[in-house]
């Protein structure tokens, strides 16, 4: 699961603390799982370890936490990379896809372009199944079946992504 | 080698423009898929390169040759030779026995019946429909005609293949085998092959996706 790239694209905006973040995460994904606050603490802590964000403002106190992370240079390259990569088709994917493109679109990157290039490795990856035949025993098809009839779902997916923004930009 | 060339490209039906200045190149041996919604102009674009519509401006070349630079009689005879068009539910002609179907462009090029008759024997045992050349096609299966279709637009030999949602009306295992049976025909003569196509399957067999959104290129994406 992406999240550590979630909270990247979470703090692109600005500094924020751990309490903003899991607000902006639970925002970008309304009808999904809400992110635990626990989460949060250990993605910022592991990503400042990795020197992808800074602490850039503490008060210590009896009141809630008031640590403030900011995005370094080198956690903003790690972001715009990742939002450049489709993700490797296979069982789930779509899950990654839709993170990488709703933080696309919040954070101003070229979503079409990636949807493009998600599109092209979907279709890739059903050609390469296509093409080599399933093993002859009796569950092989049947998986095979289910792996070309998911990735077929999710290009239905990408396809109405694609007229959405497309629609959103002329509108 | 460049097999189909469309150069800006514009169509309109009365008042609706369907296409707004495309331009694409296609290889020989090339395969293309051609997507989007329903309505943003792949068929319209299809039907221009086919030169079953006539853009209101820009140019398609086959092998080179503008097709507006020729005459009617020469652009029909070049249509007749160097493409083949595949349309959705194969539009064989009802009371011709398939192997006669099959025939029909090397009949109308003018080769002689027995000739075309072998040619066409020939393709029919390709797409896996040699025992029914003596049907006509309410007698065959959709899937049945789809390969009559196939055969019958590969028949004399084209460089440029094109078909409209050759699998639209077939069950996705009937689908799949058309489309392996179009693929490996079109490869195997070294045709290049555009597919008009909203079905994923299809658009997976190609080298190129070029998706149009209200008759312009959207994305252009090598496969």
């Amino acid at each position: 699961m992406a999240t550590a790239e979630l909270v990247l694209g979470l703090l692109s905006a600005g500094p924020a603390h751990g309490y903003d973040v899991k607000r902006g995460h639970d925002s970008w994904f309304p009808d999904g799982r809400p992110l635990a606050f626990g989460q949060v603490y250990t993605t910022l802590g592991r990503l400042e370890r990795d020197g992808l964000v800074e602490v850039v403002e503490k008060t210590s106190g009896g009141g809630p936490d008031r640590t403030v992370y900011a995005l370094t240079d080198k956690g903003r390259k790690h972001l715009a990379d990742w939002l450049v990569d489709p993700v490797p088709p296979a069982w789930g994917s779509a899950d990654e896809v839709l993170r990488k493109l709703v933080a696309a679109v919040r954070t101003g990157g070229d979503a079409a372009a990636f949807l493009a290039r998600q599109r092209a490795s979907h279709l890739r990856r059903i050609r390469e199944l296509q093409e080599s035949p399933a093993g002859q025993d009796p569950t092989s098809p049947l998986v095979r079946d289910y792996t070309v009839a998911h990735l077929d779902a999710d290009l239905r997916w990408l396809d109405s992504a694609i007229e959405r923004l497309s629609e959103q930009e002329t509108s | 080698m460049i097999a189909l060339e469309l150069t800006d490209i514009e169509y309109s039906y009365r008042r609706n423009t369907a296409l707004r200045g495309v331009s694409l190149q296609v290889e020989a041996g090339e395969i293309v898929a051609i997507t989007g919604a329903s309505g943003c102009g792949k068929s319209t674009l299809l039907h221009c390169a086919a030169g079953i519509l006539t853009p209101d401006k820009g140019s398609v070349r086959l092998d080179g040759q503008d097709l507006a630079e020729l005459s009617a009689d020469a652009r029909a005879a070049l249509r007749r030779t160097k493409i083949g068009v595949v349309l959705q539910f194969g539009q064989l002609v009802p009371d011709l026995p398939l192997i006669d179907n099959v025939a029909l462009p090397l009949l109308l090029a003018g080769h002689q019946r027995s000739e075309a008759h072998e040619h066409a024997r020939e393709w029919l045992t390709q797409v896996g429909i040699q025992d029914e050349a003596d049907a006509v096609p309410s007698e065959l299966s959709g899937g049945q005609t789809q390969r009559a279709a196939i055969a019958r637009a590969l028949v004399s030999g084209p460089s440029v293949v094109l078909a409209d949602e050759p699998t639209g009306s077939l069950d996705s295992r009937a689908g799949k085998e058309l489309l392996d049976v179009l693929v490996s025909t079109a490869r195997y003569r070294g045709a290049a092959l555009v597919m008009v196509t909203h079905d994923n399957l299809v658009a997976a067999a190609a080298n190129r996706e070029i998706r149009l959104r209200d008759g312009v290129i959207q994305h252009e994406v090598a496969l």
